[in-house]
């Protein structure tokens, strides 16, 4: 799985993940709290500099923004159908500036270092009780490991189907794949168990 | 939480994860995706039960925070959380905990199937539709300053498409009940 992190070594790169994460909670509040037009669409062409400075390939940038602009225009289009056109293009401007910084950090962050953060972030709950700081990182191991596994498992099932003359439906599908993936849960525990991964085992 | 039920948790992450990798089904014009992976919300729920069901879904939101195009359609990283519809996403939590909550104290052991599958299809319905779209019509309202009438009429349309899911998930739910039973039932 690739992460949607990019090689470089713009300003931002070099910028601590934790600052990254406040100013992007900061900007979230702020765009929420302005329903000026003229200020949203400073903050666009702001987060959007920011944005294409990165220094990916114009047309990567625009690719991996596709699906959410695309989301945040229908809405648009469907606010205007039902609203005055003012509040259709604040949030229009207020959304698309908030996705383009997001996107940026996420740009410039390692998994390692986003993954710190949450550690960090999970601490205090650690000492709540509700969670293991280091679980985090153990489970999303688990399903980077396992994800390409699961896809074999569907195309192996699958293809029984087709064997045995069978339409491939969602139940009979999801059944199979879903106890095989799970009857390994044992094992998989045991051996992370015998290895002392998350040392005191209740 | 023990190593294993963490490690259900996971490998049921990683099975909604691969689930978005299939490609994703668009109903009509209005923008949110009908996906299998929110079916996987719901199979979580009847699947693993409220607590391992929450972690699972809360797994797959850190890996989509942290960078990781794991979403349908390769969506993914912070943006993911910046569109209109992310109370959608962040609904997906609610949604298993309810599925999975409703599901432990409706369904038994010794039950009747339809009867497993009625309690398994009312569980996946109230938290993979009630539940999931309180969430999503509140923050499309909120975000997109849409109002809360255009935000329910615009969310209508995928209803339908939730409700043969809700249905996919109660059969599946009752099968792995059969075959391999996970769900910690509450008398």
């Amino acid at each position: 799985m690739q992460s949607l992190y990019v090689e470089g070594n713009s300003r931002l790169h070099l910028i601590s993940a934790r600052v990254k994460l406040i100013v992007l909670a900061v900007l979230g509040i702020a765009l929420f709290a302005t329903a000026n037009i003229a200020l949203l669409g400073f903050a666009v062409v702001a987060t959007g500099a920011v944005y294409f400075g990165i220094g990916m390939p114009v047309r990567a940038a625009l690719a991996r923004l596709k699906p959410i602009l695309l989301t945040i225009l229908i809405v648009a289009v469907f606010s205007l159908a039902f609203n005055p056109w003012h509040g259709a293009v604040v949030a229009l401007l207020r959304l698309t500036a908030l996705m383009l910084f997001a996107a940026s950090v996420t740009a410039t962050t390692t998994i390692a270092a986003f993954m710190d953060e949450i550690t960090l972030a999970a601490r205090p709950l650690e000492r709540l009780g509700l969670v293991r700081a280091d679980d985090v990182g153990l489970a999303v191991g688990l399903v980077v490991r396992f994800v390409p596994e699961i896809i074999g498992r569907y195309h192996a099932i699958a293809e029984a189907h087709h064997a045995r003359g069978l339409k491939v439906r969602p139940a009979t599908v999801l059944v199979p794949l879903i106890i095989l993936t799970l009857k390994d849960a044992d094992n998989i525990a045991a051996a992370i168990d015998a290895r002392g991964i998350r040392r005191h085992v209740n | 939480m023990s190593t294993r039920d963490l490690v259900l948790s996971a490998l049921f992450a990683a099975i909604i994860v691969a689930l978005g990798i299939l490609p994703p089904i668009t109903l009509g014009f209005i923008p949110v995706p009908i996906t299998a992976q929110s079916l996987g919300v719901m199979m979580a729920g009847v699947v693993l039960g409220a607590q391992r069901g929450t972690v699972a879904v809360l797994i797959v939101l850190v890996l989509v925070a942290i960078g990781l195009p794991v979403l349908s359609g390769g969506r993914g990283g912070l943006a993911a959380f910046a569109a209109p519809t992310t109370g959608f996403l962040i609904g997906w939590v609610f949604a298993a905990f309810t599925t999975g909550y409703i599901s432990e104290r409706l369904v038994k052991h010794g039950q009747a199937a339809g009867m497993q599958l009625t309690g398994f299809f009312f569980a996946a319905m109230m938290g993979g539709i009630v539940v999931l779209y309180a969430f999503g019509i509140v923050y499309l309202a909120f975000a997109a300053q849409i109002g809360l009438k255009a935000a329910f009429t615009g969310s209508m349309a995928f209803i339908p498409g939730d409700v043969i899911k809700a249905f996919v998930a109660a059969l599946v739910g009752r099968a792995v009940m059969a075959g391999y039973p996970l769900l910690p039932v509450k008398s």
